[in-house]
Parts: C-alpha cells; sequence; structure tokens
C-alpha cells in the first residue's frame, strides 16, 4: 500500500471498481426480473391477495390446501415427475443416435443435421403439428396405423386418458432428441480415440469398450442432459398448452400448466404463487441432485 | 516376428512399400525415422490398429493378418500413454487381465509385482491425472508388463517428456530391459533414443527402409546418404566431389588420400563425401589428410567445440577439443583418417 494516495489510489479498488461497472447492468436486469419477482412471490404465497383487495397474512393457508384439498396440484405434481422421468429415455435413445451418427456411416453428417434440425422449430409451430398428425380424422398416424392394419377403428391419441399423456412426451422428444444428441456427440468426440485402440490391445470386447470407457468418459456430458431435460419438463408450457392444454381432464396437466390456469384464469394470483414455491423448491433439489450425481461437474469434459 | 513385403495404401497412395523385417525372439528393435516416414504405421499394422494393404505379419509362427488385436500377444505403450482417467492406476494396470481369464488374487499379485518393479507402489489407488508425465509414463509400462505378451510395441513412449526426464526414463527402459527380456518393437524419430535403445536400428524414410543394422552398422557404415545425415548427435558434412588416383577432390583443389586400392574400382566418378564432424581431429604433424581452413562460427559447447570453417571453398563442421580455437577468424587445422572417409554415389545416393 501506498502511503497517501488514498482509496482510490489502490489499484485493487479501481480495478473492483472496474469490474462493478462491467457487471451492474445484467446484476441489475438480473436483480429486477428474477430475485426481486422470485421474492416478491414467496412473500405473495403467504398472503391472501388478489387486483381487487388488499393483501393480508394467512401464513401457511395456501400450502395447506395445496396438500390436503387441492387433488389437480397432486395429479400436476405426478404428471410432472412422469414428464421428468420420460428424459433418461430420450437421453439413451440421444446416445443410441449419437453412436450410429460418431461411427463411419455412409451420410452420417447427413443423418446428423436431419436428427438435430427439430430443435431450433418453435415449440408452438411443433406442437400446433403433431396435433394435426395425431388427430382422429384426418391425422397422418391414425391413416398410417389403419393402413397397416394394426388399429381397427382410429385411436383419439390426444383425447385418450392414457394415450394424452405418452403422446405430448413423444412430441416433446421428437424435438429436443437432436439437442440431447448434439450434447452426447460432442462428449463421444472428446474421448481419445486412443483409449478405444488400448482397450481393443488389452483385450476388450465392444461391449466392455462401451461401458468402461464411452460411459464413464461420458458421465459430465449425458448428467448435463438430465440436467437440461429436469429443467425442460418443469418448464414445457407451450407444449402441453397448444396441444391439450391440460386435458383431456386434468391428464396432461402439469404443475406449470395448473400455475398457469391458476393465476390467468381462476385470477388466484396468490395460490399461484404458492405453487411457484413448491414448483421452484422441486426444481432446485432435482437440479442439486443430479449435479452432484455428476461429481459437480455436469457439461464439464473430462481431462486425464 | 516376421514381417514380409508389408504394405500399406491409404487412397490409392502407398505409405509403406513393402518392408522386410526378421526379429529374433527378446530383440530390441527401434524403428527411426523422421516423422511421416512410415514408422508409427508400421507398428500399428503389427498391433493390428491399422489395416495391412500387402504382404503377411507373422508373431512366432503364426501369420496374423486376420487376427484381432487382443488375439495377437502384443503390448503397446502408446504415445500420450493412453490411461483409462476414470480408472486408478491399479484399475489401469488390471485391465487387460480382466479379460483374459486370470483370478482376482492373481491379478492382484501381478499387478504388485509389476509395481515393485516400476517403483509405483504408492500410486496405485490414485488417477492418472494426479500423476506427474513420468509417472504416467511408468503406468503405461506397467499395463504393456503385465500382460507378459509375446511382443511388446512403443509407439514414441518418451516424447511428450521434457528433455532431463526423457534421458532418464531411456536409461529406466533400458535397465527395464535387463530384467523383462522381451521381444521389443520401439518406435522413436530421435535417433539418440534409437543408438542407446536397440539391439537393432530400423532406419525408415518416406516408407522404406533404408538400412537395418545394429547402431555401430549404421553409425560406421551408414547404407546410403539419407542414413548418414540421420545417424549422429552432428550432422554428417556431405560435399560433393571426385575420386581421382587413390583420393578424392573437392572444392578448388583440396584433397583426401582414401584408404589403398578400395576405391580403385570407381576412379574418376563424381561422389558425396561425408565426413562426421566428430573424425575431423586437431592435426598433428604428420597426419594425413590435413585441411587447413578458418573457423566462421565457434561454438563451445563444454566437453567439446563445434567449430565451422571454411575449407578450399566449402563450409565444414569439425567436433573439437575445447579451447583449440575460440574465436571466428582463426586459423583450422584438422586431419581426417582415410578410413573415417564414406563415399556415396550421388545418383543412388548409396554407400560406394
Amino acid at each position: 500500500m501506498t502511503a497517501g494516495k488514498g482509496w482510490w489510489g489502490q489499484r485493487r479498488n479501481r480495478q473492483l471498481t472496474l469490474i462493478a461497472c462491467f457487471l451492474l447492468p445484467s446484476l441489475a436486469i438480473f436483480f429486477l426480473y428474477r430475485i426481486l419477482p422470485l421474492g416478491w412471490n414467496v412473500i405473495l404465497s403467504f398472503e391472501s391477495w388478489s387486483p381487487l383487495k388488499p393483501a393480508a397474512w394467512v401464513g401457511f393457508e395456501h400450502y395447506v390446501e395445496m396438500w390436503s384439498y387441492d387433488d389437480v396440484f397432486w395429479v400436476s405434481l405426478w404428471n410432472t415427475l412422469i414428464f421428468i422421468a420420460a428424459s433418461p429415455l430420450v437421453i439413451a435413445a440421444a446416445l443410441g443416435v449419437a453412436l450410429l451418427v460418431n461411427s463411419d456411416l455412409r451420410g452420417a453428417s447427413v443423418y446428423r443435421t436431419i436428427v438435430f434440425l427439430s430443435y431450433p422449430l418453435m415449440t408452438v409451430a411443433v406442437g400446433i403439428i403433431w396435433r394435426w398428425m395425431y388427430d382422429e380424422r384426418g391425422g397422418i398416424i391414425n391413416y398410417a396405423l389403419r393402413a397397416s392394419g394394426l388399429v381397427d377403428g382410429p385411436v383419439g391419441f390426444l383425447q385418450s386418458f392414457d394415450w394424452a399423456l405418452p403422446s405430448v412426451i413423444f412430441a416433446g422428444v421428437w424435438q429436443t432428441i437432436g439437442f440431447y444428441m448434439i450434447i452426447l456427440l460432442t462428449g463421444l468426440q472428446s474421448i481419445p480415440q486412443n483409449l478405444y485402440e488400448a482397450a481393443r490391445i488389452d483385450g476388450a470386447p465392444a461391449y466392455a469398450r462401451f461401458f468402461r470407457i464411452t460411459l464413464p468418459m461420458l458421465r459430465p456430458s449425458i448428467f448435463l442432459c438430465v440436467v437440461v431435460g429436469i429443467l425442460n419438463s418443469f418448464t414445457s408450457f407451450d407444449l402441453v398448452y397448444i396441444m391439450t392444454n391440460g386435458g383431456p381432464g386434468h391428464a396432461t396437466e402439469l404443475l406449470i400448466t395448473h400455475i398457469y390456469k391458476s393465476a390467468f384464469e381462476q385470477t388466484k394470483f396468490d395460490y399461484a404463487a404458492a405453487l411457484t414455491v413448491v414448483q421452484f423448491g422441486l426444481l432446485l433439489l432435482l437440479t442439486y441432485a443430479a449435479n452432484k450425481a455428476a461429481g459437480g461437474n455436469a457439461g464439464a469434459v473430462e481431462q486425464d | 516376428m516376421s514381417l514380409r513385403q508389408v504394405r500399406k495404401t491409404y487412397d490409392a497412395q502407398e505409405i509403406v512399400h513393402g518392408v522386410d523385417l526378421e526379429v529374433a525372439d527378446q530383440e530390441f528393435v527401434v524403428l527411426v525415422g523422421p516423422s511421416g516416414c512410415g514408422k508409427s504405421t508400421l507398428l500399428r499394422m503389427i498391433a493390428g490398429l491399422e489395416e495391412i494393404s500387402g504382404g503377411e505379419i507373422a508373431i512366432g509362427e503364426r501369420t496374423v493378418n486376420e487376427v484381432d488385436p487382443k488375439d495377437r500377444d502384443v503390448a503397446m505403450v502408446f504415445q500420450d500413454y493412453a490411461l483409462y482417467p476414470h480408472l486408478t492406476v491399479f484399475q489401469n494396470i488390471a485391465f487387460s487381465l480382466q479379460y483374459r481369464n486370470v483370478g482376482k488374487a492373481e491379478i492382484a499379485r501381478r499387478v504388485a509385482e509389476v509395481a515393485a518393479i516400476l517403483d509405483i507402489e504408492p500410486l496405485l489407488e490414485r488417477k492418472p491425472r494426479q500423476l506427474s508425465g513420468g509417472q504416467r509414463q511408468r503406468v503405461a509400462m506397467g499395463r504393456a508388463i503385465v500382460r507378459e505378451p509375446k511382443v511388446f510395441l512403443f509407439d514414441e513412449p518418451l516424447s511428450n517428456l521434457d528433455a532431463k526426464l526423457r534421458v532418464q526414463m531411456r536409461t529406466e527402459i533400458k535397465k527395464l530391459r535387463e530384467r523383462v527380456r522381451t521381444t521389443a518393437i520401439y518406435v522413436t524419430h530421435d535417433q539418440v533414443e534409437a543408438m542407446t535403445l536397440a539391439d537393432r536400428i530400423v532406419l525408415m524414410h518416406n516408407g522404406q527402409v533404408e538400412q537395418i543394422g545394429t547402431p555401430e552398422d549404421v553409425y560406421d557404415e551408414p547404407a546410403t546418404l539419407f542414413v548418414a545425415g540421420f545417424v549422429g548427435t552432428s550432422a554428417m558434412n556431405l560435399i560433393q566431389g571426385r575420386i581421382e588416383g587413390g583420393a578424392v577432390i573437392f572444392g578448388d583443389g583440396a584433397r583426401l588420400v582414401l584408404p589403398p586400392s578400395r576405391y580403385d574400382a570407381h576412379a574418376g566418378k563424381a561422389v558425396t563425401i561425408g565426413l562426421r564432424p566428430e573424425h575431423l581431429h586437431w592435426a598433428k604433424d604428420g597426419d594425413p589428410n590435413p585441411l587447413v581452413g578458418v573457423a566462421r562460427v565457434v561454438e563451445p559447447l563444454g566437453s567439446d567445440t563445434l567449430v565451422v570453417f571454411d575449407v578450399a571453398g566449402c563450409e565444414l563442421q569439425a567436433r573439437l577439443p575445447p579451447r583449440v580455437v575460440r574465436h571466428a577468424g582463426e586459423a583450422v587445422r584438422v586431419a581426417v583418417a582415410p578410413e573415417s572417409i564414406h563415399l556415396f554415389d550421388p545418383a543412388t545416393e548409396r554407400r560406394l
């Protein structure tokens, strides 16, 4: 420290000020649109409030209602968990595709592009296209099924209590598989080729090379996919909203659509706030657990 | 092990042109040459990692052209070690044994034995990323040794180490060789490694074998100009000249007497003269073939001094004792024994 130069005279302080100046705009936006609403949302969840009457503190009333009386909450929670549970299957399928397009298959790069093409599409468009394809009368899927003689009568995919959720999930899979594939492909390509050569000379058969080299080396990429999958499941609002709007009944209701309906159709903003807190907590927990399971380095590339 | 007319073609371009090589049991053969000479490709063909485009490779009595790498009974040490990063040192070394029907207790015993040989016992529970370059190198060798294979293959194993460690590991490999006597093929681009380790050296250039011989052979009697230039710590001086009356003439009239009658058949012929810098010694009175010139560059190395000097309009390099020449511009007087003169045919580039 140089005496007599004062606070501004110190190099370290000048640097910190500069850093703060650069960070401030994005921090301000982050605070204004993320932290502040989240905090306010938490407070709101403990209040009774609507645009027409002043707020009153009601403690855990909304949470008690949710836990004891709201059947839709439990259904939508369960559906959300099914949505999440589907993501390992998608990731497994994406891994299969990634392995295929990573091999010296003829035209692998063409397949790679085709598989990825669906990802940048707008989810709303994907929802509309799949709704047409699932359509009971004019849909191509029903047409194909009947033409091949697999079913006798038309199947109302999005109208059936049994089929609606799997059908929506499948459309989501179709859209996101390309994204997972790219992540996994990048992971695959970062595995040094000589490990496979060493393993071949060491005598490890193909399955052993997959389970003892490919999978462990791919772990960070796989867990990145899992985390993204969880996030996607929680936020698949648009797909469900377009395809089924939660129906039939509440067969495809997710927490996120339940929140939307509570707030904007039933104007129960306070109750929706409580639902949001629950969803946020769940999301935090699952993401933390997934990242923990990945050894805290989801998305990293394992180095030797 | 034997290679007969082994060829490799990539996209209609032949990069290994018919290599013949017989390797005796327990022999340590070093394939050496500049990068791109086909030495690594040849090694990978022996390992079974590259297909053989033509010819035949046999290990023992068995032709292995179509045999899977795992069934060839070879072990390989890779240039960048190729250790499995997510496995411990123990698991890395044990890896191959698990696929060869070796019992758990036996695996533990053999890994411990190898760890003792390589002095890596305290490292067995570590992951490769926690090891230094030299330690990784040892583990990579341990992984090969534990197999007790018929043939060891080394693919430039020391090239990722810094200079000091490389010399140290070179000695270690040499020591190891005394304990584990197995046939080995070792690929390197470093002629010093080749000279120090090899029982026999295979010099390769542009996909062809230039010379096969002991380190002494290739140093004393390089078969081609390429070998002459490649082997030796400081490169051989190569100058154009002509044989005339039992001597070679070069530059504007410098004359070196040749061993009597050895080159009589080539009288009058244009030749390339090869003189090793270490064979140009400081001349005493009465030495044959004195060469007198002026020093251009003086590079003291401590143990000796490299001097570049002009003789008869040609530039030569000599490795001289320290302090005989100190500065550029001083007079240089060296001599060379007739037996130390190498002559090559400039057209065929082969030794005369």
